[in-house]
């Protein structure tokens, strides 16, 4: 079942396009990580699924059911939507149950066991006001969970966290998602992202510029082995004779990108080896999301 | 609705600006008190100068009736000011805590949650009024003014509880300002102007077609100018507050919110 479909949606201010032509389907357990950088129309396309902002073109729809003003189904999502800030005067649990009436929940253990699954207890009582940056993401995240919702929209959710908590954070949404939970998020932590998502959607000036799944990604990352010996330039010339085509890049390194080679790196330094060249360092060297990024969108 | 409203009680707990309030609003009593004070005592009128001037201008004598008109007007002046201060916290707080997003994507409708702050607001200006009354009797006790006859504390009661009504109605388009404006100094500016316009537009002679100015002229604020409001004031008035209330609504269901 798709739980987020977007059809050609798009959002002007004035003529510049925050969101141009966006068609996205999210299917359900589906974890989509979708990235750009500061401005691109991240938070745009976030608050126009949650209904915050009407696009000017373009169909949306959560769950099957058009997005309009009468769109009802607001206990099946959970959100967080940039900065997670809450009431400053009211503690970790009274800012909780303001959105526990808000959600028209009855079952207070909720309450508890998001307190507990986010590592609040210690700070329970404590105002919003006085809390680390962290913690007061926890407190968002804890808001966008309380109710255990089938689909989680979260802007930039590990903002803040230190690294145990992006650890708790990442675990829990991959607990979520394998209980059929959908979870759409959008951060600027590429790492984090490629750690989680199932499929990846880069967004570029409001346009969607790729989208691809993890296995999609992993074979589009550049993957080379990076070889550094004690002659390089013999060393070169030796594995151009054998078939292997290698350059010295801009470290003084050897380079080689031939699949034979990154599939068997242990025959590279075999035959390095006995021609005299044993290799000082021999690594596969794997592109990650974040230059991946930078790549597509240069 | 109930489980609205239940949120914006929760939301109210240790905020200072509730006492703020009642603080603020109750020195009307304290300063009617005074005057009673001053009006009572023959030695402390020749002492008091300008404020003892004051209060003989306006004609106020040391009893309950000079009292009573004074917390009315104090509703209808200060009320306009104090309302529009609380009105001004309880929508625009949630632009200033950020945390206006939060309501706008929620099983309880966003219609239903403006409807609980307005609730709050004509609730919380209420018990307002109703405080400065027992502040007020208080005083009045303290001060040992002459007791006062039933037919004239009805008749204040009703003017003063209608003179609340007139007053917390006009509240409407501040809570517009206020989540048009996206926080606190957008309404808190529109107060300060309604209220200087309404003393201006009140002393041309005008005020019975400015519905800000109507509270103070119907508490007896402007003397005989009382008598110049008709229908056409009241409507004004009551058409000034639904239209601030369906812009409100309006704006809070319909614009884009991009805060």
């Amino acid at each position: 079942m798709e739980i987020i479909k977007t059809e050609s949606l798009s959002k002007f201010y004035g003529v510049t396009p925050a969101s141009d032509n966006i068609s996205i389907h999210v299917n359900e357990g589906e974890i989509y990580g979708f990235i750009g950088l500061n401005g691109a129309g991240k938070t745009t396309l976030i608050r126009m699924l949650l209904g915050m902002i009407k696009p000017d073109e373009g169909e949306l729809s959560l769950f099957g059911k058009k997005m309009n003003p009468r769109f009802n189904l607001w206990n099946n999502v959970g959100y967080l939507v940039e900065t997670p800030n809450s009431y400053p005067n009211l503690s970790v649990v009274e800012n909780l149950k303001v959105y526990y009436h808000l959600r028209q929940l009855n079952d207070l253990s909720l309450l508890e066991s998001i307190i507990q699954d986010l590592k609040l207890v210690k700070y329970k009582n404590v105002k919003a006001k006085h809390l680390s940056l962290g913690n007061k993401q926890r407190l968002g995240l804890a808001k966008a969970l309380m109710h255990r919702p089938q689909l989680l929209i979260l802007d930039e959710p590990i903002n803040g966290l230190d690294p145990e908590g992006i650890v708790e954070v990442r675990e829990l949404l991959k607990k979520l998602a394998r209980n059929g939970s959908t979870i759409f998020l959008s951060s600027h932590i590429l790492g984090e992202v490629s750690k989680i998502a199932n499929r990846i959607g880069i967004i570029r000036n409001g346009k969607l510029i790729k989208e691809l799944t993890n296995q999609e990604l992993s074979e589009q990352l550049i993957k080379k082995v990076v070889v550094q010996t004690t002659d390089n330039t013999a060393a070169i010339k030796y594995l151009s004779s054998n078939n292997y085509a290698a350059v010295i890049n801009d470290e003084n390194e050897i380079e080689l990108n031939e699949k034979k080679a990154i599939l068997q790196p242990e025959n590279l330094s075999r035959i390095l080896t006995e021609a005299g060249f044993p290799p000082k360092q021999l690594y596969l060297f794997t592109e990650d999301l974040e230059m991946y990024f930078l790549r597509n969108i240069r | 609705m109930k489980q609205a409203f239940i949120a914006e009680l929760l939301k109210i707990r240790h905020a200072k600006i509730v006492w703020v309030t009642f603080i603020a609003f109750s020195l009307a009593p304290i300063m009617g008190g005074v005057f009673m004070l001053i009006l009572n005592d023959p030695v402390a009128i020749e002492n008091a100068g300008a404020l003892s001037a004051k209060a003989q201008m306006m004609n106020f004598s040391a009893n309950w009736n000079s009292y009573l008109e004074i917390l009315t007007q104090a509703v209808a002046v200060g009320g306009v000011l104090i309302f529009g201060f609380v009105a001004s916290w309880i929508f625009g707080r949630e632009y200033s805590d950020d945390t206006a997003k939060d309501l706008l994507a929620l099983p309880t409708s966003r219609i239903k949650i403006l409807n609980a702050k307005y609730s709050l607001y004509v609730i919380w200006c209420f018990v307002l009024t109703v405080s400065n009354l027992v502040v007020g009797a208080l005083i009045g006790l303290l001060l040992q003014l002459p007791a006062p006859t039933t037919d004239l504390i009805t008749a204040h009661a009703t003017n003063y509880f209608l003179t609340t009504v007139l007053t917390v109605i006009i509240g409407t388009p501040v809570a517009f300002m206020a989540i048009w404006s996206k926080g606190y100094l957008g309404p808190l500016g529109f107060v300060a102007l309604a209220l200087v316009f309404s003393q201006i537009i009140a002393a041309t002679g005008f005020g019975y077609y400015f519905p800000w100015s109507v509270p103070g002229l119907f508490s007896g604020a402007g003397g005989e100018y009382k008598e110049q409001l008709d229908t056409y004031s009241y409507l004004i008035l009551i058409l000034t507050s639904v239209l601030g209330y369906i812009a409100t609504v309006s704006y809070w269901r319909y614009a884009d919110q991009e805060k």
